[in-house]
């Protein structure tokens, strides 16, 4: 499904990621640990074409990321749901319009778009707060509304970047139940982290950077 | 359909968050055309009255005072099947004699002492529409000077090309004039666009990251541009009428010289809805020109 073959990027004078590979199976759940700096945003970044290599190929539903050509990047992108620390919601729309936009992008009907946000918000468990700005959210909240709107397309990959980095340990437990049950359904879910209480949580393949190399992979098949 | 309304509330939403801009653009872009406007009027006007001055342009070919009836009526036959005459009077002698009376009464003594009529007789002619440029007139009045029994030519011909060059100078400086204030609507527009563009930069960026190609995202932008502009052109008509109509006020009050305020017009409606279309097209430039940044952007 993903494959990264001797990877590198740098920014200036620093890089961030070298020499990486990497290959990632359907419907696996692959956490990203390491440090801050150690190039886990940036590998998500290359996944999610935000990002082109300096070095290396990349390969995602067998489609060369790194020779994309720009106009072609919004159509993988549909493939795929990002989940953010900063959660990126749109301030002034409010939930289900939030939830609502890949699906507005891509032009779908009226009443797939609604049944599809419902049961997105549904799966998420914040159905009863469709009306309701992001800024009236809590934290939390509002990091389910970013996983309902990365998962209404029905992705075939999910990316989240340090989506429990700013919440409590309580907290941060639900939404990783949230992640196991979105993959349990058959998307694959790659999820960078620090934090090795979600790795204990999650209990699958993980992949250890440090200094933009790989440092250790508890499942791979590099 | 539900895209089309998600476009037009995304540009009513741009418009109504930045209030602001928004009324300086249109504001600015009204007066720019209005501005292109009263030069439009003033040139429309102006080849209304070339157009029927021209109407008047005749040529008088003066005849040798020795031509029979019979040579005078040959002459005119002859002239008549030219293409460039449209109307064709003779003036005899004693018609010239009396116009002089009737349009020179003070100095009718003059002819009185000559005790003969030294006024020739003359072919008044019209030229048609088609030959009124002065250089079809100059060619056409060589080929009649050479004509037996014409004395001489006479026609307005300083008069026909001066005319002529004031027309011509009036749409070349229409040309010049509108392309300027077309760049100054562009860049108004632009400028308003590109900071709506700047307050909403995060806004696009998840736009991008959810999958939205580039025309999803500049799509409202450009609808707002082209509100911006089409209002601001409904505004320049708005103005240029109320100025057109206290103009036109004070002309009649002030002893309406020269007949002009029977011949005034406003802008016909069909160049009215032109100049908001101006405004909807330099608008739409406007909003173009401020989002080619964001083409290269992944």
């Amino acid at each position: 499904m993903i494959q990264l073959f001797h990877v590198s990027k740098s920014y200036e004078r620093c890089r961030a990621l070298s020499d990486v590979s990497l290959q990632i199976g359907k419907g696996e759940f692959v956490l990203l640990m390491g440090p801050s700096g150690a190039g886990k945003t940036t590998l998500l970044k290359l996944l999610f074409c935000a990002e082109t290599p300096d070095e290396g190929q990349i390969l995602v539903q067998n489609r060369n990321i790194a020779r994309l050509r720009s106009s072609d990047v919004p159509y993988l992108r549909r493939t795929m749901g990002f989940v953010f620390q900063d959660f990126k919601l749109l301030p002034k729309k409010n939930v289900f319009d939030n939830v609502a936009l890949p699906m507005m992008v891509q032009g779908l009907s009226a009443f797939d778009l609604r049944r599809r946000v419902s049961e997105s918000l549904k799966a998420v468990g914040i159905e009863h707060k469709k009306e309701s700005r992001p800024l009236t959210l809590s934290a939390g909240e509002q990091q389910r509304v970013c996983i309902a709107r990365a998962i209404v397309n029905g992705p075939s990959v999910l990316l989240a970047d340090e989506p429990t980095g700013n919440m409590d340990v309580g907290l941060a437990r639900e939404i990783i139940e949230l992640f196991k049950a979105i993959n349990a359904r058959g998307t694959t879910v790659i999820l960078a982290t620090h934090n090795a209480l979600v790795v204990e949580q999650v209990q699958r393949r993980v992949v250890t950077l440090s200094g933009g190399k790989v440092a250790s992979d508890s499942g791979g098949r590099t | 359909m539900r895209r089309l309304v998600y476009f037009l509330r995304e540009t009513l939403g741009n418009i109504r968050a930045n209030r602001t801009t928004t009324f300086v653009a249109i504001g600015t872009t009204g007066v720019t055309l209005a501005c292109f406007g009263v030069f439009l009027l003033l040139y429309l006007n102006l080849r209304t009255a070339v157009g029927s001055l021209q109407d008047e342009i005749q040529v008088i070919l003066y005849l040798d005072d020795g031509q029979t009836k019979t040579d005078t009526a040959s002459l005119r036959e002859r002239l008549t099947k030219e293409p460039e005459v449209e109307t064709i009077t003779f003036i005899s002698k004693s018609r010239a004699l009396d116009e002089f009376r009737r349009q020179f009464p003070a100095d009718q003594h003059l002819l009185d002492g000559l005790g003969t009529n030294p006024l020739p007789a003359s072919l008044v002619i019209t030229v048609a529409p088609a030959f009124r440029s002065p250089e079809s007139i100059r060619r056409w009045v060589a080929r009649l000077e050479g004509l037996p029994g014409v004395t001489q030519v006479q026609y307005s011909r300083e008069w026909i090309e001066n005319l002529e060059t004031i027309v011509g100078y009036l749409e070349l400086a229409a040309v010049g004039i509108g392309a300027l204030l077309a760049v100054a609507s562009v860049t108004i527009i632009a400028s308003t666009i590109r900071l709506t563009v700047y307050a909403r930069r995060d806004e696009i960026e998840i736009m991008r990251l959810i999958g939205a190609t580039n025309s999803f995202i500049k799509i409202p932008y450009l609808l707002e541009g082209a509100t911006l502009g089409a209002v601001g052109g409904v505004l320049a008509i708005l103005l240029l009428r109320a100025s057109f109509e206290v103009f036109a006020s004070n002309l009649g009050q002030s002893g309406r010289f020269l007949g002009i305020d029977a011949s005034l017009a406003f802008l016909p409606l069909r160049v009215s809805t032109q100049l908001v279309v101006a405004g909807l097209v330099l608008g739409s430039a406007g909003s173009y020109v401020s989002l080619l940044n964001l083409g290269g952007a992944r």
